[in-house]
């Protein structure tokens, strides 16, 4: 079905059904709640001012992605002296936080931490295939289109990113243990 | 022979194509080595998935952003028109076309200069004012540039100075012959 972006009902619609995506995807750059809604809100801005027609819900969801996750990015490369700063004072010890959470929170967190740093570490090429197989629930013919790279490509990525995942996530086990 | 870990990865995302799937199928009933590699990678990705951020915390804003947007572009039904649409212009560009206009302005003063007739027909009621005729200039006096070099000398001469001309690179004059001579 064709989807006008500035037609209400279909941008409703649209907006429906990809808002959670998008602030998901966008999170998982930025790592901070308010940015993540300011850029989605950006997102759908554009979308609707570009005055575009999509030859389906699914190109739309597409075009949307990609231009939340050049805007996250675009985030974190104009800011990266003020976020590095930010990460810095979240790093410090704080044991006030600690006695707060409970224990399965804190375990949660870590892990959450620990996935974030491997994932982090890995170039921003694999790191932006990995999240959308995992967090978009996207197979590789959408994330090849979201990205406008080859499915073979996207499954090339998909594989590597795992791969050194593994590696860190593993090897961490094994100091660990 | 073992799968190959990209095929396996593939398999995993459900994305391999037949005949592979199968192939691939068979193979892990009966090697406990891909089986476990399989394990690890189902694992990774569900570690991964662990981070996803909780609906009710990624949503909480959603009806309010929503409404922001209505409220901003559909309500009385409006359109984005053409003179709404925002504009994006990216500073050396903007400089550059600063530097055009300018560069324009000037050149067409430089290159075509001005004179009564033009300025008659752009304003016509100023050329009268600004024709040649009501127009003197300031600096009418007489200055050196008035005068030949051999005038100068004679002049210079005729008080009892006494001229000492030379040309770099080439021999000192006499100046006791007239000066007129060395000025040619």
């Amino acid at each position: 079905m064709e989807i006008k972006s500035t037609d209400r009902d279909d941008f409703r619609r649209v907006y429906d059904a990809d808002y959670h995506l998008l602030v998901q995807v966008i999170m998982h750059i930025v790592y901070n709640l308010e940015i993540a809604e300011d850029l989605t809100q950006e997102a759908f801005e554009r979308f609707y001012v570009k005055n575009m027609t999509f030859p389906s819900e699914e190109d739309a969801r597409y075009w949307l992605i990609r231009v939340a996750k050049n805007l996250a990015l675009n985030h974190i490369r104009r800011n990266k002296r003020e976020i590095e700063m930010v990460e810095k004072v979240k790093r410090m010890p704080s044991a006030a936080a600690d006695e707060k959470d409970g224990a399965s929170e804190a375990i949660e967190r870590e892990n959450r931490e620990e996935v974030r740093r491997a994932i982090d570490a890995l170039p921003e090429n694999l790191r932006l295939v990995i999240q959308l197989k995992e967090f978009s629930g996207l197979d590789y013919k959408s994330i090849s289109k979201v990205l406008g790279i080859s499915e073979t490509n996207v499954k090339v990525r998909v594989f590597r990113a795992r791969k050194k995942l593994e590696e860190v996530l593993r090897g961490d086990e094994r100091d660990v243990y | 022979m073992c799968i190959d870990a990209q095929m396996l990865s593939a398999y995993l995302d459900g994305e391999l194509a037949e005949p592979y799937r199968t192939q691939v199928k068979e193979h892990l009933e009966h090697c406990p080595a891909c089986r476990h590699h399989l394990e690890d990678m189902r694992e990774i990705g569900d570690r991964i998935r662990s981070t996803e951020y909780p609906s009710q915390m990624l949503d909480r804003n959603k009806d309010r952003i929503l409404s922001v947007l209505d409220a901003k572009y559909f309500q009385n039904g409006r359109k984005v028109g053409f003179f709404r649409r925002r504009l994006e212009v990216s500073l050396p560009s903007l400089v550059t076309a600063a530097a055009a206009v300018v560069f324009i302005f000037i050149g067409s003063f430089m290159f075509f200069g001005t004179s009564d007739e033009q300025t008659g027909e752009i304003l016509p009621s100023f050329a009268v004012q600004a024709g040649n005729g009501s127009v003197r200039y300031v600096s009418d006096a007489a200055s050196l540039d008035n005068f030949t070099l051999e005038e100068i000398l004679h002049y210079l001469d005729s008080k009892g100075y006494n001229v000492d001309i030379s040309i770099k690179g080439l021999q000192p004059l006499d100046t006791s012959i007239p000066a007129a001579e060395s000025a040619e």
